[in-house]
């Protein structure tokens, strides 16, 4: 920045930067990094759940072939994740449209079991009303450690309802769950690129699973 | 076995690009603006509000940023937003709801941000557009790429934060000129038109009366290309996303 020789006296003096240049370039290697460890986290996750993804997508091609329906849920960004798979499933880039349906959107039904119960209910009180056997959950937390997340998979279990988790860190208490058939874990300390990488998961789910119902002969 | 590049995490997306919209924005955050955010693929335009009103990281400061969805995003936008405030769209380029939202939020005196995959959008639709090229915006939406962008646009504006010095608004060098007194034309929404050939427009967020005289019969809704007080081009006609426009 400063040049001048006393601008040791002054230790606040990136207080008064005014150039913006050097941030920019400093905002722009950032970035470049940022999306060089996306781009090997979505690969490196890709490769990694290959296997479990496959029988995920094939469990639940063959739970749509026989009519069931998928749930989505999850909290905040993870909300807006489980119904953009919503609408990955109902309104595809390509193939068939699939039923799909995010717990995540209707205001009365959230705001009045989160008032009159209490949050941990919100997923889980929903299944209650609409999920039958042969249906599928998919839920998503970052942590793995979403407590209503978490019960939301202990009713489907109950209710013989498919389901599929998709979390991040060392998979918390999701990893752990035996309510939970397929856990899709993305290694990474960083809530933003295991939302990416989740993406990524989630696309070739939905493309595998399309892929098993062409195979499948369904309609 | 064939790998479909649809579905390639290999994209590039645009680091210069982030960096100086999420400049922009911090400053339009520091100067009280207000983010609206309005996307092709809805899940996005509550992911992209819900990072900046509560960010995931403790301790980073929460911004004013709100998801705007249904039928009519427009008229809620004009009804809600300030002049200098911000708009992010997230979409592709030939997205119409998101194309004339943008066209109209110049006239609303809106900073506009444009996220988006696939072709390019032509230039001058947006202060800032950041693009991934080379994919399928369809599939890009769903591959991680789009909420990369977004991401990365709160984690360079969080950081921006950190160096008060340089949220203050910018100083216009000497000889970049301003928009507002060079020999552009502008952008103009129109609110009013009286017997005459006068109709009162909002450019800029600001409410003129122009000389409507040289363009085809205008009508509230309507933009029009302003110069000098004049209406110079009818860009657009109706409402938004009114009668015999396209819809996606």
């Amino acid at each position: 920045m400063s040049s001048e020789p006393t601008s040791f006296l002054y230790p606040f003096i990136e207080g008064d930067e005014r150039d913006a240049s050097s941030l920019v370039a400093d905002l722009a290697a950032s970035a470049r990094a940022k999306m060089a460890d996306s781009r090997a986290l979505r690969v490196a996750t890709l490769e990694r759940c290959a296997d479990s993804l496959a029988r995920a997508a094939e469990a639940m091609a063959d739970r749509f072939a026989r009519g069931g329906r998928l749930f989505a849920f999850g909290n905040g960004g993870s909300a807006t994740d489980a119904a953009g798979t919503v609408e990955l499933f109902r309104s595809p880039p390509g193939g068939r449209s699939l039923p799909a349906i995010s717990l995540a959107d209707d205001r009365a039904v959230l705001t009045a079991l989160a008032n009159d119960i209490g949050i941990d209910v919100v997923f889980s009180r929903q299944l209650i009303a609409h999920a039958r056997a042969g249906d599928i959950a998919v839920g998503f937390s970052t942590s793995g450690d979403s407590v209503n997340v978490l019960r939301a998979f202990e009713e489907a279990w109950r209710r013989q309802v498919l389901t599929i988790g998709l979390c991040g860190y060392e998979g918390g208490a999701m990893a752990a769950s035996e309510a939970v058939e397929h856990c899709l874990v993305v290694r990474s300390d960083s809530v933003h690129r295991i939302q990416e990488a989740q993406d990524a998961l989630m696309l070739r789910l939905w493309s595998t699973v399309q892929r098993c119902m062409d195979q499948g002969g369904t309609r | 076995m064939t790998v479909d590049r649809r579905f390639s995490c290999e994209e590039s997306a645009p680091a210069e690009e982030v960096a100086a919209a999420a400049l922009k924005l911090a400053r339009r955050f520091a100067a009280g603006a207000t983010m609206w955010c309005a996307a092709q693929w809805p899940a996005h335009g509550g992911h992209v509000a819900v990072e900046f009103v509560h960010p995931v990281i403790v301790g980073k400061r929460a911004l004013p940023a709100v998801h705007v969805e249904g039928a009519d995003v427009a008229a809620a936008v004009r009804l809600l937003a300030r002049p200098g405030d911000v708009l992010v769209a997230v979409s592709a380029a030939d997205d119409a709801r998101v194309g004339d939202l943008l066209a109209r939020s110049e006239a609303w005196g809106l900073t506009r941000l444009w996220l988006g995959a696939g072709p390019r959008p032509p230039s001058g639709r947006a202060e800032h557009v950041v693009w991934i090229e080379g994919v399928d915006p369809a599939f890009a939406a769903r591959s991680g790429a789009v909420v990369l962008l977004y991401h990365l646009l709160w984690e360079l504006t969080q950081v921006v934060f950190e160096h008060p010095g340089l949220l203050e608004p910018r100083p216009v060098p000497a000889g970049e000129g301003c928009i507002t007194c060079s020999d552009e034309g502008r952008v103009g929404e129109v609110r009013a038109v009286d017997e005459g050939s006068r109709a009162e427009v909002l450019v800029s967020g600001v409410p003129e009366t122009i000389d409507v005289s040289l363009v085809d019969p205008v009508g509230p809704g309507d933009l029009v290309l302003v110069h000098a007080g004049v209406a110079l081009t009818a860009l657009q006609h109706g409402p938004s996303a009114g009668p015999g426009e396209s819809r996606p």
